[in-house]
């Protein structure tokens, strides 16, 4: 259903509580969809020397719209992200059996008033890769829309992370794992100063397995609003959602989770885990975690949630150890972060990561 | 070897929530000196552990404790490790997320300052470390006490007091729950970071890990108070007695 056919979502809407439509929208106006720049992009391979053969980022053809957009009919982000890309969209294509050894960052550029960008993901069978992508620029309003499918039997770890500089952005991803898919997805947020962020993964063919981890930095008087789905459809499916906020200053920071269990998708096993870390007492943390069983037979599903400040205890033990106060919340709240940070990928990517967020660390300490 | 003794706590009273848990404890430890500190469970040696290393919980409602001539109740924890005093816990606190290697390396800048050795001395001094108490690499990847052993959390306990080279040990029951190779791995390991010069306290329950770490003087705690202080001899009479003849 197009976005000119839906209507405004409601406050009393789950996904919609602590983040409006109009507070998202670049211009508050419902029926408004503004004219967007087109982001930039590039691919490279995250190590000197290594190679991205067999990845190509291309424009998009119908045959690829039909094929890989096809996620959220009837959801209002993925309908306004694809209004406002206009019908523009770019493939980022792995080919089937494609062997990377170094990991592959793609840029994505956001400048502008308003800049938009519709991201189809076509990972081929039995693929196996690890792929950054780095959202960043100064665009005062920035809208990402990533749909796709991860082939047959593929091994892919897929990180996301969002370094804009102050502007809002609006983010959606709708992605489906193929049969026996191995996927880690991550997703890191430093950057922006309202964030509205809704990831789905259907696991549609048995026997895949999804890990999503989340590190996510809230400081100043930024409003990051994460939404997780997994929908199990298909037997012998696993995921785990692990989330890890450090919410400093006066920030607002809300993680949502919907774990749904369809009827047939025997053997299922899944768990979501939200756990913020308040830093100041003016900074706000939401964690609400959700499931939806309609299968009987499945291995397990469990959530849970903890909010709190750096424990007294884990300061005693590292003062004892010649570390000062500032030092050792400043150590604590790069451990709370990287204990989700290094399940995203392998050591390479760990250690790409941690970089990219040393400077943005500094800001919370 | 100095005649200043390392550790002077004179008639110590130490409270934690109004109760009364340390009532006028004196001890003195000279350099080149392991003393053993032993009593049932409840009766104030983590209690005193934790207060000469600054535990926030506990307040000292009486007494002095001087660390080499200095008031080491006005000193920070940090403070006091960064001059010399280490403490092994009892239950160690797990940090998921912190790699041990990388605590490692930034307790030894936090402890030694300018003296930090460089990467490649540290390595160095890490790899003799873990050598002594057969440690494998892997142990480097892992996060801090976060899934550990029993045995694990102790022989990493005594890792950090081997890299640390305090003036002064303080060993929480190091010896619980290990098994006899464990045990004596980690005894080698407070030999090796004894020298003439720094002094040790060792807190246990039983009388075996005395048997590898020689104690020049035994004291027994009972409710908050030294009842009896000897030499090795009071260990091997308490394993065979128990506490009751004390009381």
């Amino acid at each position: 259903m197009p976005y000119s056919e839906l209507e405004e979502p409601s406050r009393a809407d789950h996904l919609w509580r602590y983040t409006s439509w109009k507070r998202i929208h670049p211009s508050g106006q419902f029926h408004e969809v503004p004219k967007a720049a087109k982001a930039t992009l590039s691919l490279r391979s995250l190590e000197e020397g290594g190679k991205t053969d067999g990845v190509t980022l291309e424009v998009a053809s119908e045959e690829d719209l039909e094929r890989l957009a096809v996620s959220g009919s009837s959801d209002i982000s993925t309908q306004f992200l694809r209004a406002i890309a206009d019908g523009d969209a770019m493939v980022l294509r792995v080919q089937r059996k494609a062997r990377l050894d170094s990991p592959v960052q793609l840029d994505i550029e956001c400048e502008g008033d308003i800049c938009a960008l519709h991201l189809l993901v076509d990972v081929g069978d039995m693929a196996e890769m690890e792929l950054i992508t780095r959202i960043s620029g100064n665009a005062s309003w920035v809208g990402i829309l990533r749909q796709g499918r991860f082939g047959d039997g593929c091994n892919f770890n897929d990180v996301v992370i969002n370094q804009i500089g102050d502007g809002r952005i609006l983010r959606t991803d709708g992605l489906y794992l193929g049969r026996d898919a191995q996927i880690r997805c991550g997703a890191i947020g430093s950057g922006s100063s309202r964030c509205k962020s809704d990831l789905r993964y259907t696991m549609d063919q048995s026997g895949s397995s999804l890990k999503v981890n989340g590190s996510i930095l809230s400081a100043e008087g930024m409003h990051n609003d994460y939404h997780v789905e997994i929908f199990h459809l298909a037997p012998e499916t696993y995921s785990r959602l692990n989330w890890h906020s450090a919410c400093a200053g006066k920030s607002r920071t809300i993680g949502t989770g919907m774990l749904r269990i369809e009827e047939g998708a025997k053997g299922a096993d899944a768990a979501q885990l939200f756990h913020n870390l308040l830093l100041s007492k003016d900074a706000e943390a939401d964690s609400i975690p959700e499931l939806e069983v309609s299968e009987n037979d499945v291995v397990g599903c469990g959530h849970g949630t903890a909010n709190g400040p750096v424990d007294d205890e884990q300061m005693f033990y590292l003062s004892t150890r010649g570390f000062n106060e500032p030092q050792a919340r400043s150590v604590l709240i790069a451990a709370h972060l990287n204990s989700t940070l290094s399940e995203m990928g392998s050591t390479v990517v760990h250690e790409h990561l941690l970089h990219s967020l040393t400077n943005d660390l500094s800001t919370i300490m | 070897m100095s005649n200043e003794p390392i550790l002077r706590i004179a008639d110590l009273h130490v409270c934690i929530d109004d109760t009364q848990i340390l009532k006028g404890v004196s001890l003195e430890i000279m350099p080149g000196e392991v003393h053993a500190l032993m009593g049932r469970n409840g009766s104030g040696k983590s209690t005193l552990a934790n207060v000469l290393m600054g535990h926030p919980a506990y307040e000292i409602t009486g007494g002095t404790i001087e660390f080499l001539g200095e008031d080491l109740a006005e000193m920070e924890p940090w403070e006091r490790a960064r001059a010399g005093v280490f403490l092994s816990f009892q239950y160690p606190q797990a940090v998921p997320g912190l790699q041990v290697g990388n605590f490692l390396r930034k307790t030894v800048q936090a402890l030694r300052g300018d003296d930090s050795p460089s990467a490649r001395e540290f390595r160095q001094e890490l790899n003799n470390a873990m050598s002594e108490l057969d440690v494998s690499k892997q142990f480097l990847g892992r996060y801090v006490n976060d899934g550990f052993s029993g045995g694990e959390k102790k022989r990493f306990e005594i890792l950090q007091l081997l890299l640390s080279k305090p003036k002064l040990a303080v060993l929480d029951e190091t010896d619980s729950g290990l098994d006899i190779d464990a045990l004596q791995t980690v005894a080698k390991g407070i030999n090796a970071s004894m020298g003439s010069e720094s002094g040790c306290l060792i807190i246990t329950h039983y009388q075996r890990i005395l048997d590898h770490v020689n104690p020049s003087h035994v004291h027994i705690m009972i409710d908050g108070e030294f009842v009896k202080s000897g030499g090795p001899e009071l260990a091997l009479a308490v394993e065979e007695k128990g506490y009751e003849w004390l009381s």
